[in-house]
């Protein structure tokens, strides 16, 4: 149980590193301005257009891979038991 | 107790995970015997739980280990070196990939738009605007006792002095909340407010009648408070339930 755990926080916390360095690179206008959640970049070179794509995969592997291991796994396993008995 | 009982039995949790028998507990043939009324049902019980307890070991695979603890070299210096690498290489990471912004330097001669004290500071400045809290006096022919401002710094010698005394009203043996639902929710509601008035003190900045947010400053805290208090007191039965077992599990009544 604990391990699931480790896991889930493990994704959440790696991608959101890797997000929140994303988002600053390509979605922070300015300090003073809309800091990580500014529009994306008109006209993105490949490589920004990879990252961009990459940025917006790991946010919802954040949340998914989190959400799997804190609340879809243990609800099957306990539904699977439910079954069993 | 028996008095040749020179090993102790363990009862810890290692080895096969099942409880081992000592003189307090009952054989099987003993347990078989107990086949009516009462002492049936108490059979039942506990056998029950034993049984709850072994399946939990049995599908964990988390492993007891018979040590106190580890000694500092080279062992705990390994796991503090490996913390410090991670917190290090995560401050080098993100200092090289979000380098700072250096803006641009301060204007002596101008005075900024808003002025705040940094962020963990703010509820002493929402304490500073209780203004409305400075009641009129009639015996004073309707004047105040202090001005707005004092009221504002005596308003932060209270609720300093509120914290320091909380120790020597509680001393906090209870490990859970749980256990003392009353002081969890004194708790919680020193948590609230502590944001509701740091809420406060930006109030020019919020989207929300200040008023309103001045009502709800001292509303919020208390029925939070309460809400946590009843909580924690409907938990508590059960609580104490897995508790009483794993208690009895271990050392059963005779």
């Amino acid at each position: 149980m604990a391990d699931e755990f480790m896991k889930g926080l493990a994704i959440a916390t790696a991608s959101g590193l890797i997000w929140i360095v994303l988002a600053g690179w390509y979605n922070t206008p300015g300090f003073e301005e809309t800091q990580l959640l500014g529009a994306d970049p008109a006209d993105p070179s490949a490589l920004e257009a990879i990252a961009l794509i990459v940025k917006e995969g790991l946010f919802w592997f954040m949340i998914l891979g989190a959400l799997t291991f804190w609340v879809v796994l243990p609800a099957a396993r306990e539904a699977r038991a439910r079954l069993a008995n | 107790m028996a008095e040749d009982n020179d090993s102790e039995p363990i009862a810890d949790g290692s080895g096969t995970g099942i409880v081992a028998p000592d003189d307090e507990t009952p054989t099987w043939s003993e347990r078989k015997e107990r086949t009516q009324g009462l002492s049936r049902l108490t059979y039942e019980y506990f056998e029950r739980a034993r049984r709850e307890d072994q399946d939990l070991r049995m599908e964990s695979d988390y492993v007891e280990r018979d040590v106190l603890g580890f000694p500092a070299w080279p062992h705990e210096m390994i796991r503090n070196f490996a913390l410090t690498s991670f917190f290090v290489g995560l401050i080098l990471f993100l200092s090289a990939t979000l380098p700072p912004h250096i803006g641009p330097p301060a204007d002596p001669s101008t005075t900024p738009e808003i002025i705040l004290p940094d962020w963990y500071l703010y509820w002493s400045f929402g304490l500073l605007k209780l203004g409305p809290l400075n009641p009129e006096l009639s015996i004073l022919g309707g004047e105040k006792l202090m001005a707005d401002r004092t009221y504002g710094v005596v308003a932060n010698i209270v609720v300093v002095g509120f914290i320091a005394m909380v120790p020597f009203l509680n001393k906090g043996s209870a490990r859970r909340p749980v256990e003392q639902p009353f002081w969890a929710g004194i708790g919680v509601m020193g948590v609230a407010f502590a944001f509701t008035i740091a809420a406060l003190s930006v109030k020019n900045l919020l989207p929300m009648d200040s008023h309103l947010l001045f009502d709800l400053t001292f509303l919020i805290p208390p029925v939070l408070g309460l809400i946590s208090y009843t909580v924690f007191r409907a938990m508590q039965e059960g609580y104490m339930y897995s508790l009483n077992r794993r208690y009895y599990r271990l050392r059963p009544p005779k």
